[in-house]
């Protein structure tokens, strides 16, 4: 087996669905259980208009659930990953609009509690979150791949 | 025609996540609700000055949202840096009447015709032991924790926070009388946030305690715990 057909291989694509999923499920969780706090995470940030903060802080955990779940549950696979990019996407975008104006934020990303902080920590944690989700957007380029080589794996569950 | 499907099932997924938000809305409790439009005025922007309902009440106010407080250069040194200290509920009641009228309040701090001014734990530990009105801005459960003696909560970030400022604004309160907000200091801006509220509202004589909580634990200022009576 060659390195391109291992990458693309179904055993493999199972497990970066699994893994992927369960990272959007997690993330979710905290966000749902407390809608206000996460409400003021996106505030935070600066870039949404006010009337939507509340619209984004109770549809996004939800949509961030489902297209979780349906990852780790192996159904509607390519739009889960087209999904879970499309947030990552929002996500990268987002922190690395607030890091390039030096914006220090508490991502709220797996977790929405205030931490008092420095600024600096907060930048620290921000170039992490970047490098986080550029991790993640490579597994969600992983499923795409390896579906495009027909390397569909069956149902997790 | 894949892509086709595949766009539907995306669309539904979305549609799903929507229904699932707004039910789980409908059907979470007070401090947990959203509302679906928010309404977050942006807490640090301090416009000019512009008539409220209020200005005619408004001295030469002249004051800004500065981090330094004009009221901090009015007020004199000595008698205010005794804050009220922690005491026993008979003598917390009695600090709590007003031992100064309205007007001896307005007199040391007249309207401002500003979305806010920023005070310090002196001046707010003054206007506390005279009976001003004093708004918590945290979350509930923040509050009931612990809280300024004679605080009230007003968390702007819970669902019910624009129906808590109406019925403030309809107890028909006199609109130049100071009232003090407070959060959890630092870089916390929910105080200055619900001072925006109000001051759309008609409230013309807004004091954000600055340095909040924190600090005012740090002082021994009376507090409370619990929910609001």
């Amino acid at each position: 087996m060659t390195p391109r057909e291992a990458l693309a291989s179904p055993w493999l694509t199972v497990r970066v669905q699994i893994a992927l999923g369960l990272f959007f499920v997690a993330a979710a969780l905290p966000k749902l259980v407390d809608p206000p706090s996460f409400a003021h995470m996106i505030y935070n940030y600066r870039l949404v208009p006010g009337a939507l903060v509340n619209l984004m802080a109770l549809v996004m955990p939800w949509l961030e659930l489902l297209a979780g779940l349906a990852l780790v549950l192996g159904i509607w696979t390519r739009p889960s990953a087209g999904l879970v990019g499309a947030l990552l996407l929002v996500f990268l975008a987002a922190i690395s609009l607030n890091l390039a104006r030096g914006n220090a934020i508490d991502c709220g990303c797996f977790n929405v509690a205030v931490a008092n902080r420095t600024v600096d920590e907060r930048l620290a944690d921000m170039r992490l979150d970047v490098l986080r989700d550029l991790g993640m957007a490579l597994l969600v380029g992983q499923i795409f791949w390896a579906k495009a080589r027909g390397g569909a794996p069956a149902p997790a569950a | 025609m894949n892509l086709r499907r595949h766009l539907l099932e995306a669309t539904t997924l979305v549609l799903l996540a929507i229904v699932c938000a707004l039910v789980a809305n409908a059907l979470a409790s007070r401090e947990r609700k959203l509302a679906l439009i928010g309404n977050y005025p942006d807490a640090l922007k301090v416009p000019g000055a512009e008539p409220t309902p209020a200005a005619s009440l408004a001295s030469e106010g002249g004051a800004t949202a500065s981090s330094k407080s004009p009221f901090e250069e009015k007020r004199p040194g000595s008698h205010e840096k005794s804050a009220p200290k922690a005491t026993a509920p008979a003598q917390a009641s009695e600090a709590r009447n007003f031992s100064s009228s309205p007007a001896d309040l307005l007199k040391r701090f007249p309207p401002h015709n500003k979305p806010y001014v920023e005070i310090s734990g002196d001046a707010a530990a003054w206007l506390v032991a005279r009976g001003a009105l004093v708004l918590d801005a945290r979350r509930t459960r923040d509050y009931e924790q612990g809280h300024i003696a004679g605080a009230r909560s007003f968390p702007v970030w819970e669902g019910d926070i624009d129906a808590r400022v109406t019925a403030l604004v309809g107890e028909g309160r006199d609109s130049a009388i100071p009232v003090v907000l407070y959060c959890s200091g630092g870089d916390c801006e929910d105080s200055h946030m619900l001072a925006q509220k109000l001051y759309g509202a008609g409230f013309n004589n807004l004091l954000v305690y600055r340095d909040g909580w924190p600090d005012w634990v740090r002082r021994g200022g009376m507090s409370a715990t619990g929910p609001e009576s």
